[in-house]
């Protein structure tokens, strides 16, 4: 009877834990990440409710940025990015703006204001931005089609359109 | 838990190996309620609505708590065009907020001497405003109200976060120094670290509950390890919010740098006054 009740008990409380930990970050495997080495994947939910893994955008060229909108080194490299992402989206080029540690409705204003049209998956704790070993913002990793991390990027980089152009020339027709 | 039990309620005379699978079945149902349930925070629980307002149709988006508009758009429409566009002066843009403010007042809930100004740059063509909600001149923390200007000076969303109806202290109990204190103590290693303020200011800190908001007028300190301060470091520093009524601390919180580009070779750390706040 013990062992019924256990299973019974086992048979409700297993699915919800396992889904729990499912919705959450894979569990950290490595390290910080280095150019050259495949990206850390993740399971993140984006202000839209769509859940984003890099192995669901494999084949993409993948600009994974971390931001905030109390800092002002991340705001004004938006309207930038979302330049290329508009012009580049259809050959591949897609951008992962994470937010980290703050609430949605602050990330949705802020995308609001800068007119930004590229997912912003949420990190509301920061583990994801732990795990890519995030300790200042704007953080941008560079992943090509194969996910492999080509690019860090640390610190206000892209507010020249020229060095984000100069940057994607690799990967696409400019 | 839940189920199992009602269903044994309702199917008491049932075999031990129907009950098991029916545990199954229940938890699975479970399951799918679970995973239909939007995640807490997500914006499937903000709503889209449509109104008309002053005769000119307007989507907005609205904050489930506050009730105060995250975004609104004009739908056919711009929420505000100002001539005469090119030719005015990076000051005159800065005014843009509280005409907007004045016009949409009663649905922002909020008045046009309740903005300071965040920022305002142009990037290509297009001029970017951000300001700050005030009460009684002090910032409430995270807010923001904000906008994009394109070259023809047409205005065709805002996003906002905004608290209507604030109600905080306007003065504090505790003096400035005492709450330095308190925060420098929350801090292990302060002197060993050599930790240094490079950031405070008095701010409004709302905390939203379930169906309600507290407003804390609080002291708000950013320390970080002189060692931190080199951007080429992996320090952080820590925020920490005092309560200016009680002393009590009401956010501590590790902070990441904001980093500007390139780490010069010759690098210094900057002067406390050179630091950009984290508000």
């Amino acid at each position: 009877m013990v062992s019924l009740k256990l299973l019974k008990f086992l048979s409700v409380v297993l699915p919800i834990f396992l889904l729990v930990f499912a919705c959450k970050e894979k569990p950290e495997k490595s390290s910080l990440p280095k150019l050259g080495t495949a990206a850390i994947d993740f399971n993140c939910q984006d202000l839209k409710g769509q859940i984003w893994s890099l192995d669901k955008v494999r084949g993409k060229v993948v600009l994974l940025r971390f931001w905030a909108d109390w800092c002002p080194y991340c705001r004004y490299e938006m309207p930038v990015i979302d330049k290329y992402y508009r012009k580049l989206n259809k050959e591949g080029f897609l951008v992962l703006a994470v937010n980290v540690k703050q609430s949605p409705e602050v990330a949705l204003a802020f995308t609001a204001q800068l007119d930004i049209t590229f997912p912003i998956p949420l990190d509301p704790d920061g583990e994801m931005a732990k795990r890519y070993g995030v300790y200042a913002i704007p953080t941008n990793f560079l992943i090509d089609r194969q996910g492999v991390i080509r690019e860090i990027l640390i610190g206000e980089v892209f507010k020249e359109e020229k060095f984000l152009e100069n940057l994607l020339k690799d990967y696409f027709k400019m | 838990m839940f189920f199992p039990r009602a269903l044994n309620l309702l199917v008491p005379r049932i075999s031990q190996r129907a009950k098991f699978i029916s545990s199954i079945l229940s938890a699975l149902l479970t399951t799918l309620i679970l995973l239909s349930i939007p995640e807490s925070g997500g914006q499937g629980r903000l709503d889209d609505e449509t109104i008309r307002y002053k005769g000119q149709q307007l989507s907005i988006k609205w904050d489930p708590l506050t009730r105060a508009p995250l975004i609104i758009r004009g739908i056919e429409s711009n929420l505000l065009e100002i001539k005469n566009f090119s030719k005015l002066s990076r000051k005159e843009i800065t005014h843009t907020g509280p005409l907007l403010v004045s016009k949409y007042q009663p649905l922002l809930q909020i008045g046009p001497n309740q903005l300071k100004l965040k920022g305002a740059e142009k990037i290509s063509d297009t001029w970017y405003v951000s300001y700050w909600q005030t009460f009684q001149g002090v910032i409430l923390y995270e807010s923001s109200l904000g906008f994009s200007i394109d070259s023809h000076g047409r205005i065709k969303s805002l996003g906002a976060i905004l608290y209507p109806n604030v109600q905080a202290p306007v003065t504090s109990k505790i003096s400035h120094e005492k709450a330095l204190k308190i925060g420098q103590g929350q801090i292990k290693d302060f002197k060993k670290l050599k930790c240094r303020l490079v950031a405070e200011s008095v701010l409004v800190y709302p905390v939203k509950k379930t169906n309600s908001i507290d407003y804390y007028r609080v002291y708000a300190f950013n320390f970080f390890p002189e060692e931190a301060l080199h951007p080429a470091t992996t320090e952080g520093g820590w925020a920490v919010f005092v309560d200016s009524q009680n002393g009590k601390v009401v956010l501590f919180e590790i902070l990441m740098k904001p980093l500007g580009c390139c780490v010069p070779e010759d690098w210094v750390p900057p002067k406390p006054e050179e630091m950009k706040p984290k508000w």
